[in-house]
């Protein structure tokens, strides 16, 4: 008996391995060889950079489907020409001509067949979606396009203007230095205006967000939510086709899991990994970073009591340890924020010193505020990794020992998926959270205008729900000179005001990692906005 | 070795004493009802014995491996976590929540299992079968997904998975109770009772509930067995105890993403679960065994 | 058997109907607005909550939107997720294929495992090979599930190298789904990679479906042996013995095949307890399934999700329970009669 069942289990023992054993043919080496595999920290809110801000949502979209007019280059991030071959700026700086490229083809999908490449009509509508309120797209989606609105280009804009089929004319209604570096930034995308009429007369508009169709090197294939999104080459794209064929973004969401994913061969690159020394003592991986340009902080919602309140959030300022914060959360990897913008940017103030860390100072101001008692508290902490902050909620638990020294009691609010927390907070129901923002492009503007100005604060993307109106004609005189230095002397009054203020206590600024097997060549990362696909090979 | 009696003891033991030296006899059981005792002490005694509090972050010590490894600290026995926060303190604080919380799910969900359970065992007719079906349905959810849905009634947080590890754990109670106090009731002796004129409250306090303890008791250990995994799994979800705790599930979760630089994050927390479970599993084994050893006999 | 049959229905019907009961009253328990809870519809303008409203009976008295519930559900309209705003019966036929495809073979796995191994502790009573495989059974159902899914990872996918440790299918490979289970699909598709990606697959399954089946084929194994002894136990193997049958002969032709029936009756019992399990392991081994989606409904409070999830899992465990029960009668012929006196 006990032989029979034996040389059962033995056969199905061995066979069974035999079945597995032979995986690796050249079949699937070709297929794996063509094909990378991206593991991405979190869904994309929408497949049109124009309509959200999230670092994940460019990452995904931005520099994978579509182009821009300028980009900026990788290395130094001067402007340089993408579908825009060339440019001129009027003397005033109020007419800016844009020369495009003829060769720029539009992706074929089994949703949309191109008959014509790009020209300034595409241009025309992209623009004119965001800027035009009786636009019959500029609802479609929710009519929030973040960056436009924060950089208050509707405003600036007057008019965007077809010359020929292949250039287009913006006119300013006054002049201002960041605009050729917002025209770069990743959120101001080219679609196609013969896929939108398409949509239009299939009455599909919001379609326009969730099968894109662009001109970048990779066109949309498939989107399974929270789980992977499938691109593959675009065939006919205008720098040359991709060496990839396929390129799979593999959503995980848990940080252990990306760098598991990693150390088992299952993703060939990892977005914001953890335990790098773990990752440095294997030999067929590669860990790399950027400085980018970022910063963490904790906000207030000043908005709610006891946050409304300029008293207490200069107390809470004094109560934060940031040094200890930086060698338990960043493992020294990051430089203390004194203000809101990193050391990098030429508006760096190095007068403006960081808060000293002085629980007597705090508990004195939280007492002339009247909460000598202390209260509580809730703390938001974001539920993904980014690089401005790599660890949200043992952040947040740094910050409740802080704290309770100084009699306030801290409640952790985490868990929510990072699309609906951004939402929870875009409405305000927090009383204050850690986050953080990194630079769209290299104007320092970039770092005021969509964090703290007053028409964020109504677009959504000013968490802090602070207005100030000093602070808002500081930041707009600053666009309308041309002179780096009288930019610096307002920017410098702006921080200075905002370390009076306090709306929000700034943390960090850190670099971004990425850690890949060694099979994959090119550069992903950029210093700036998302990363970048196009390029990158594999053997 | 020569016995001083020849004659067997006069004296009769209880049906307890029975019970207990049937129980100790096996010297595995003997020794988990000793770990069994000592994670009890653990966990009355935890803010006393422990060298540290469970929150106290020691910043200088960030990730620091156990003592017995070549750059461990004997002052931090177990290492500390990425807070610093010393592992031997937050586990032995977490026996008095994990384990500890677990015996009290237990004893709660006992008592209204048992209330609930001889009560329905004196009804009968529709009543009882609606009762009966309703158990059924209830028991063939999975816990886990029960409790899952309790924490959504009440939110998040340790004391209401508390109430969902308690309501999960009660149909087992009655079902047992019931079929148990049904069984007895059909007996002679509590005929004969019935017959000196006892109502059913006395029968049951007095000639029903006597007999059936032992086997209530050990559905207790399975029960509890299975509370210490839930509340350390609703914790590893992060369902349960709020992020500070020391609660077990709640650590083997925060130590996931440090696993591949302080692996011990990991290792010890779940250690200390498996300990636990097994302790109590050969705790309730051990009943078993002696239940059974008493019966054939 | 058909008595037999028509007892199962009517018993099946009776507890769905107490599951929707249980699930409807879930809207009223739920936080929030119980019309919302119920359909999902977090954005809708007050003209449409109105429509809602009216469709479901809201202006009549609670058995009338008991009923109206009922009516929607067997129409397959379980509300919208509040978190993705798809509808649920879609998500749920997403996922479910997932979960079936793992806990039908973990389940298969461990009766395959479990039973066997439990006879052999049976046989060898009292004796070495019984108590090791008691201890291991211990060990085995002790261990928390999700500290042995991290350690299966680490050992098998980190430190071999021989297994993947996340997913259903390596993401390199395009199936469409038809069934939605995994394997079947991968066979109807016409993709050129097909073996291979039915081999990684498989590959994908077997760590999951190890850590699943590891509980329940321990519980499996100590069914077995109590049965194999009890059986053992019993007259006709004792006049089997006397009549001079060898002791494999009696193993093999009496006592296997009626402590076998023993254990199937009780295999239905597990399979919650297996879901349980499975739900926890899903979540670690980013399994694509409805444990993993339940789980992350919780994080975003999608409390229409839940009830659809209950109402859901909870019906596939009934029809398992079912199943195994009608291999039970198939197998047994004693239970196929109507019952006589007291259960």
């Amino acid at each position: 008996m006990a032989y029979s069942t034996q040389t059962f289990y033995n056969f199905f023992a061995l066979s069974l391995l035999a079945f597995l054993a032979g995986c690796d043919t050249n079949e699937t080496l070709s297929l794996s060889k063509e094909s990378i595999i991206y593991c991405s920290e979190g869904s994309p809110e929408s497949f049109n950079p124009q309509t959200v801000s999230s670092g994940t949502t460019i990452d995904a979209t931005s520099n994978q489907l579509y182009n821009r007019l300028l980009e900026f280059d990788p290395t130094d991030n001067t402007i340089i020409p993408a579908i825009a071959k060339s440019w001129h700026v009027t003397r005033d700086g109020k007419m800016i001509t844009f020369y495009l490229r003829k060769d720029v083809q539009f992706h074929q999908t089994r949703y949309f067949t191109p008959t014509r490449a790009l020209n300034a009509d595409d241009v025309i509508f992209s623009f004119s979606r965001m800027l035009d309120v009786n636009h019959e797209y500029h609802p479609v989606s929710g009519g929030k396009y973040p960056f436009f609105q924060n950089a208050q280009l509707a405003e600036l804009i007057s008019s965007v203007e077809k010359i020929n089929e292949h250039t287009v004319r913006f006119q300013l209604t006054r002049p201002d230095s960041s605009f050729l570096a917002n025209i770069g930034s990743d959120s101001a995308v080219i679609l196609s205006k013969e896929y939108a009429d398409q949509l239009l007369q299939l009455n599909t508009m919001q379609e326009i967000d969730m099968l894109p169709v662009g001109t970048g090197p990779f066109k949309f294939k498939w989107y399974s939510s929270s789980s992977f999104i499938r691109y593959e080459a675009h065939e006919n794209y205008w720098r040359g086709k991709s060496k990839i064929k396929q390129l799979v973004f593999d959503i995980t969401p848990r940080d252990t899991g990306r760098l598991t994913k990693l150390l088992a061969g299952e993703c060939d690159i990892i977005a914001y990994p953890i335990a790098h020394e773990k990752i440095k003592q294997h030999d067929n991986l590669i860990l790399e970073s950027v400085t980018a340009f970022n910063v963490g902080y904790l906000g207030f919602n000043t908005a709610k009591p006891p946050f409304n309140n300029p008293l207490v959030r200069k107390a809470l300022s004094y109560a934060i340890n940031k040094q200890a914060i930086l060698d338990a959360v960043y493992t020294g990897q990051a430089e203390i924020a004194n203000g809101i913008i990193p050391n990098s940017s030429w508006a760096y103030d190095e007068t403006i010193s960081s808060q000293e860390y002085s629980i007597n100072k705090a508990q004195e101001l939280l007492s002339e505020a009247g909460y000598s008692d202390g209260f509580s508290m809730d703390l938001w902490a974001m539920p993904v990794q980014r690089s401005y902050n790599p660890d949200a909620v043992t952040m947040a638990k740094l910050i409740q020992a802080d704290l309770q020294k100084i009699g306030i009691e801290v409640d952790i609010v985490s868990g929510y998926e990072w699309s609906t927390f951004l939402r929870k907070i875009t409405d305000g129901e927090h009383q204050s959270v850690l986050l953080g923002w990194s630079a769209d492009h290299p104007d320092p503007d970039n770092f005021f205008s969509p964090m703290l100005s007053c028409s964020s604060a109504i677009t959504g993307s000013n968490r802090t729900f602070w207005c100030n109106e000093k602070f808002d004609r500081l930041i707009k005189r600053a666009l309308q000179t041309n002179s780096i230095n009288k930019r610096k002397v307002l920017y410098s009054k702006a921080l200075a005001l905002i370390n009076e203020e306090v709306p929000l206590i700034p943390i960090a600024h850190s670099k971004r990692f990425q850690a890949r097997s060694n099979n994959i060549n090119g550069k992903l990362l950029r210093a700036i906005g998302g990363i970048d696909f196009n390029g990158v090979t594999k053997n | 070795m020569a016995r001083d009696k020849i004659y067997q003891e006069e004296e009769f033991p209880t049906p307890l004493m029975q019970l207990w030296h049937n129980f100790k006899e096996p010297p595995v059981v003997l020794i988990g009802f000793g770990c069994f005792l000592f994670l009890i002490v653990l966990a009355v005694l935890a803010n006393v014995i422990s060298p540290y509090s469970s929150v106290e972050n020691h910043l200088d010590h960030l990730l620091l491996p156990p003592a017995w490894s070549d750059e461990g600290n004997v002052s931090f026995l177990l290492g500390t976590d990425n807070l610093g926060r010393d592992m031997l303190s937050r586990l032995i604080q977490g026996t008095s929540l994990t384990f500890g919380l677990s015996i009290i799910v237990v004893i709660a969900s006992l008592a209204i299992g048992v209330v609930i359970g001889s009560l329905s065992a004196l009804t009968s007719g529709i009543k009882s079968s609606f009762l009966n079906h309703f158990l059924d349905v209830i028991l063939s959810i999975p816990s886990l997904l029960l409790a899952i849905i309790i924490v959504a009634i009440l939110g998040p947080g340790l004391e209401n998975t508390l109430w969902a590890i308690i309501m999960v754990l009660i149909p087992q109670f009655v079902h047992i109770t019931r079929n148990a106090v049904r069984e007895e009731f059909a007996k002679d002796y509590v005929l004969a009772s019935r017959l000196d004129g006892a109502s059913s409250l006395r029968i049951l306090r007095y000639s029903i509930f006597p007999n059936i303890i032992e086997k209530l008791i050990s559905q207790a250990t399975l029960a509890q067995s299975a509370a210490i995994l839930d509340i350390a799994a609703l914790g590893f979800l992060g369902l349960g105890a709020p992020i500070p705790m020391p609660e077990w599930g709640a650590m083997l979760a925060n130590g996931i993403d440090l696993f591949y630089i302080a692996p011990w994050t990991v290792y010890l927390p779940g250690l200390a679960i498996l300990f636990s479970v097994v302790a109590t599993n050969l705790v309730g084994e051990g009943m078993r065994h002696a239940l059974k050893v008493r019966k054939e006999n | 058997m058909l008595i037999f049959t028509l007892r199962r229905l009517s018993l099946f019907i009776f507890t769905i109907l107490l599951l929707t009961l249980l699930s409807f009253s879930l809207s009223f328990l739920f936080p929030g607005d119980q019309l919302i809870n119920l359909t999902g519809q977090l954005n809708a303008s007050p003209e449409q909550l109105a429509i809602l409203a009216n469709d479901y009976n809201q202006q009549f008295g609670l058995l009338s939107q008991y009923f109206s519930y009922l009516n929607h559900l067997f129409h397959g309209e379980m509300g919208y997720s509040m978190n993705s705003q798809l509808p649920i019966a879609t998500e749920v036929l997403n996922r479910l294929p997932a979960t079936i495809e793992l806990t039908c073979v973990a389940l298969l796995v461990a009766m395959f495992f479990g039973i066997p191994i439990g006879f052999c502790a049976a046989i060898y009573h009292r004796k070495l090979p019984d108590n090791l495989i008691l201890t291991v059974a211990m060990l085995g159902y002790s261990i928390p599930v999700f500290w042995l899914g991290i350690l299966a990872i680490l050992v098998f996918s980190i430190q071999l190298g021989w297994l993947p440790s996340a997913g259903q299918i390596s993401l390199l490979f395009e199936i469409e789904p038809v069934t939605g289970l995994q394997l079947i699909d991968i066979l109807l598709s016409d993709n050129e990679y097909k073996w291979q990606a039915f081999q990684d697959a498989t590959r994908h399954l077997i760590l999951p479906v190890i850590v699943v089946a590891l509980a329940p084929a321990t519980i499996f194994m100590r069914l077995a042996r109590t049965a194999m002894l009890e059986v053992l136990d019993t007259h006709y193997i004792k006049a089997a013995k006397a009549k001079g049958l060898t002791f494999s002969q009696i193993i093999y032709r009496h006592a296997m095949r009626n402590a076998f029936i023993k254990v199937i009756r009780d295999v239905g019992l597990q399979f919650a307890n297996l879901i349980t399990i499975a739900m926890v392991t899903e979540v670690i081994f980013s399994w694509p399934g409805i444990g993993r989606w339940l789980i992350e409904s919780i994080y975003q409070r999608d409390y229409t999700a839940i009830q659809g999830g209950l109402i859901v899992l909870s019906t596939f465990i009934f029809i398992v329970h079912i199943i195994i029960d009608f291999v039970y009668a198939a197998l047994n012929p004693l239970a196929r009669e109507p019952h006589h006196g007291a259960r």
